[in-house]
């Protein structure tokens, strides 16, 4: 994923529909104080200088979808684990709630859920984990205890596969669809071909927290 | 040597008391622990910033107070300490309770326990790459190799208590390195990420167990009417005074190899932020000050009073450094980005405490004590002295 920083302009369109795609319950103001909110994505806002004299840059930050995420070399339950395409996904359904993932992961992707949600969090039910390994997701709605995070919309992808669409053109995840300014792009990085590889060809860009070396998969072309 | 070992006849009204206090307040834990099953990790202090809280803060407390305790068998056995072995069946009994009881902390904290035993599906189910599936294997093979150890005591088997007691106790530095690893290898928080965190976690872990077991063995000598010899209790407060050195030596190390980088915002973090009250005030001053200055005071720590108080005050400031590692470690915020991050996400993180969550904490301790007075009723741990003159008399009955 390549995410135009010039064209951000914080209006949060992408976590919202990251919400209403994925069956992330709301949460409350409560919870927001208490940072025990669940964000698959998200939008910091990070100032530098003082006033007058300021500069404040919207980072929108999903799963990084790392090439070494720590996260699976933590998870002592295989419930995280990358797929061939190079997707981080989480089974809910292997998760034994030990959080050692949110303290691995350097860039706060991911979230407990630590209620039992409201049944109306969840109108859709045909959603992670990874269908094609597990078959249909057998429970109607997830389980509070276990540790919830950014799948890039795999089963958007899978689907689109399936119906040989072109993913990334008519295909892409929730937030790039809902992005009204188009920071947004969604590719093969392996294909140079591709959209976001010509992006990256044409732009300056960077990556968060590069000296981790975690590799992350989604790129950030600057201003 | 002339020595036995009774167990105590348990029938006093004492006895009885706190045999229901301690049961009581384990059966509150197990019902906190059921609320938080029930209703998820919302009762308890920890957040997504702080994911982990309490018990597991008492699961490395309790695993550090027990892996320690067989560095008396190896005093005893390779350097031929003999003047610790009428203490040595309770301290391993200690040990097998407390490393029971850091196993059922740390289920306790998952939010899913039902499917703990993922865990121990080794190479197969779990991920072997994962520290928490390698103490896996540390944790619950030392419960079993102390427990042999205990009945080759037992059975006063010397070769074989030896034996297994050296394997306790290379299995003991084992799982305390582990555990330390599961902090120390983790890059992205800044206060963790050490090298040195397995040494450290074992030097802590000698250095609070044995003030445990100095203060277990007053407190059980007292209350059985032994007396606890005083050449004893002073020669263990020699080996803490050694062993805390250590620990504040390492810390220290610690400490400078994460202040003198460039990137020291973690470890100014930690010595002036917000929470540094805690690790000033009770883990330096209380836990290591104070009793330094006890054990190396020409009087003092030639009395059991000196090296009692010592002790306790080490027991105490040991769980607030587990504490302050856990809670204000992961409470550093994490920068994704160059600058100030605004809002929460930049925030220092919070940590509440929840009535649930101490309910659990009070019951996970009251649990220990179950099980240890349950032990000394039904086990021979104590020592008894047929001379009657030094450590420790027969028992009296009540």
């Amino acid at each position: 994923m390549v995410i135009d920083l010039d064209k951000c302009v914080g209006c949060q369109a992408c976590s919202t529909a990251c919400k209403a795609e994925n069956n992330v319950p709301h949460g409350s103001p409560d919870e927001q104080r208490l940072r025990r909110d669940i964000y698959w994505n998200k939008v910091i806002a990070v100032t530098n200088g003082k006033y007058p004299r300021v500069n404040t840059e919207l980072i929108p930050m999903p799963c990084m979808h790392c090439d070494h995420a720590p996260c699976v070399t933590v998870c002592p339950a295989k419930a995280t684990y990358r797929r061939e395409d190079g997707i981080i996904v989480q089974d809910f359904r292997r998760c034994i709630g030990c959080k050692y993932c949110i303290v691995a992961c350097p860039y706060g992707a991911r979230s407990f859920n630590s209620k039992e949600q409201e049944e109306e969090e969840y109108h859709r039910h045909d959603l992670p984990p990874d269908r094609n390994v597990w078959g249909q997701w057998p429970f109607p709605t997830r389980t509070h205890g276990v540790v919830e995070k950014c799948t890039f919309c795999f089963h958007r992808i899978d689907q689109g596969i399936k119906e040989g669409k072109k993913i990334g053109k008519e295909v892409v995840p929730a937030c790039v669809e809902a992005c009204p300014a188009e920071a947004r792009k969604f590719g093969d990085l392996d294909d140079t071909r591709s959209e976001v590889s010509s992006l990256l060809s044409s732009r300056g860009w960077i990556r968060l927290r590069e000296e981790l070396g975690t590799r992350p998969k989604v790129y950030y072309l600057l201003k | 040597m002339n020595l036995r070992f009774s167990s105590i006849e348990g029938k006093s009204r004492g006895y009885y008391t706190a045999v229901g206090i301690l049961a009581l307040l384990s059966i509150m834990g197990c019902l906190g622990f059921m609320v938080s099953y029930i209703k998820g990790h919302q009762v308890f202090g920890s957040s997504n910033v702080i994911p982990w809280g309490m018990p597991i803060v008492i699961a490395i407390y309790l695993i550090g107070l027990s892996a320690g305790l067989h560095i008396l068998a190896f005093f005893i056995h390779i350097l031929g300490r003999k003047e610790w072995i009428p203490i040595i069946r309770m301290a391993v009994f200690m040990a097998i309770v407390l490393i029971f009881g850091a196993m059922v902390s740390i289920a306790l904290d998952l939010g899913r326990p039902e499917k703990s035993w993922r865990l121990f599906m080794f190479f197969y189910l779990n991920n072997m790459t994962s520290m928490f599936a390698i103490n896996a294997i540390f944790y619950p093979c030392y419960l079993a190799a102390a427990s042999i150890y205990l009945m080759m005591l037992f059975a006063d088997n010397e070769k074989l208590s030896k034996i297994m007691g050296m394997v306790a106790f290379c299995w003991a530095m084992l799982t305390h390195g582990g555990t330390g690893l599961i902090f120390g290898l983790i890059d992205s928080r800044g206060p963790w990420f050490s090298a040195l965190k397995p040494f450290e976690f074992i030097m802590v872990a000698l250095t609070s167990s044995l003030a445990l077991l100095v203060v277990v063995m007053i407190v059980t000598f007292y209350l059985t009417r032994r007396q606890a010899r005083e050449e004893l209790v002073t020669s263990l407060g020699k080996l803490v005074a050694g062993f805390l050195c250590g620990v504040i030596l390492l810390i220290w190390i610690s400490e400078l190899s994460h202040g003198y980088k460039p990137d020291n915002g973690a470890s100014i973090f930690m010595l002036s932020g917000p929470f540094s009250w805690i690790f000033w005030g009770f883990q330096v001053f209380l836990g290591e000050v104070i009793p330094l200055f006890i054990l190396f005071h020409p009087r003092l720590r030639k009395t059991v009073k000196g090296v009692a108080t010592a002790s306790v005050l080490i027991v105490i400031g040991v769980f607030f450094e587990r504490y302050y590692l856990v809670i204000p470690g992961l409470a550093y915020p994490q920068s994704y980005f160059p600058g100030k991050i605004e809002g929460g996400y930049g925030a220092v993180g919070s940590f509440p405490i929840t009535a649930i969550e101490t309910m659990i904490s009070i019951g996970m301790f009251a649990f220990m004590g179950f099980l240890f007075i349950l032990g000394l009723k039904y086990l021979e741990l104590l020592p008894v002295d047929e001379s009657g003159r030094q450590t420790p008399e027969p028992a009296k009955k009540a």
